[in-house]
């Protein structure tokens, strides 16, 4: 049972850090709960000389909550700016002044 | 994927009542929103949505341009890069519009649409990734708008003299065909409305018959109690998840 639970342990911390890192903003605190949870049933189930490995995932589970905690609150969202887009726009703001002056003239030729 | 589409068809699509034509919606207005997707029970940013007004001129007349762009943030790009631009053209003073016109960019997946209103007849230009260009003709109501424009005409309505519960029926044209939109008046509420502060809001329910809309009362929209009634916050619920739009800035207003 142990057993079960410190590798089920060892995969959610993984997949913690793995979340962490991507850009999956608070969706990491999803692994970092499960990890969390199972961390301390195992702790719970382990006797005292088994416990080493164990807070070594709680403390690396702690430093993703940190982590992702920290770029969630700290770090500002902002859009790249994006020249393609820009010039995008630029060339359907020109397309719709002329397809404006054609509706004008097919207006003009029903009346 | 077509979430962003739901999102911003979701966003556009919340709108009408009975317009009071004193309002006009200023040239020059900005408003940035910071667009939110429930992912496994967290709300989680993913874009920044831009709705901007502009005054476009041609030799014979003047038209409001209304723009609405939605853009990731820049953290997502690499995983799913989404540009999408929503935009019309309309008479300043009416809102009834004259050019619609659709960009999608959604990680790949690209769509464009120009819709061109000639009286009581819309001339639809749909173009799919690489598909060939489709053009249709279909005829319209009267009152018929796009989804854009709709958005903006919302805010010329005067809800002080509505009752909660009350409710009305439109048209719009979204995806070349005419979809009917009830709208529900719910009350008002307080509500964060970024740099405006806490504001005093309309509450409004939308429901669509379509497959884009889920749920009663799931797709919200608060307006500012105000002679601007600037959106000051959007729910939507749509087949894939639900979501947000909240505002984060409000200038030229």
């Amino acid at each position: 049972m142990r057993k079960a639970l410190l590798i089920l342990s060892f995969v959610f911390v993984i997949l913690s850090i793995v979340f962490s890192i991507l850009p999956f903003d608070t969706l990491a605190l999803l692994p970092i709960g499960v990890a969390l949870i199972l961390i301390f049933i195992t702790f719970k189930k382990s006797d005292t000389n088994q416990r080493k490995l164990v807070k070594w995932l709680f403390a690396l589970t702690y430093i993703c909550a940190i982590f992702v905690l920290g770029k969630t609150y700290l770090i500002k969202d902002e859009v790249e700016k994006d020249q393609q887009f820009e010039q995008q726009k630029i060339e359907t703001k020109q397309e719709a002044k002329k397809e404006l002056e054609d509706l004008e003239k097919d207006l003009e030729g029903l009346e | 994927m077509k979430k962003a589409t739901f999102i911003i068809a979701t966003l556009l699509i919340f709108c009408s009542f009975k317009a009071d034509t004193k309002v006009v919606i200023p040239s020059g207005e900005k408003l940035v929103y910071a667009g939110s997707y429930n992912m496994s029970g967290l709300m989680t940013q993913l874009a920044q949505v831009t709705m901007s007004t502009e005054t476009q001129n041609t030799s014979k007349n003047t038209y409001l341009h209304l723009n609405c762009e939605l853009a990731t943030f820049s953290k997502w790009d690499k995983f799913f890069k989404i540009r999408d631009i929503y935009e019309a053209y309309v008479n300043p003073t009416t809102l009834k519009p004259s050019l619609y016109k659709r960009s999608v960019d959604e990680g790949g997946y690209t769509k464009k649409e120009k819709y061109v209103f000639k009286g009581n007849s819309v001339t639809s230009t749909s173009k799919k990734r690489n598909n060939p260009e489709t053009i249709r003709t279909f005829n319209i109501g009267a009152s018929t708008l796009d989804v854009v424009s709709l958005l903006y005409k919302v805010r010329t309505i005067d809800f002080s003299k509505m009752k909660s519960g009350q409710t009305k029926s439109f048209t719009i044209v979204f995806d070349e065909k005419e979809i009917p939109v009830t709208l529900k008046y719910m009350g008002t509420e307080s509500v964060s409305a970024g740099n405006l502060g806490q504001k005093e809001c309309y509450k409004l329910s939308i429901g669509a018959k379509t497959n884009k809309l889920k749920g009663t009362d799931k797709n919200l929209i608060w307006l500012t109690a105000d002679a601007k009634k600037v959106p000051a916050l959007m729910k939507f619920s749509i087949p894939v998840g639900t979501g947000q739009l909240a505002l984060t800035s409000a200038t030229g207003i």
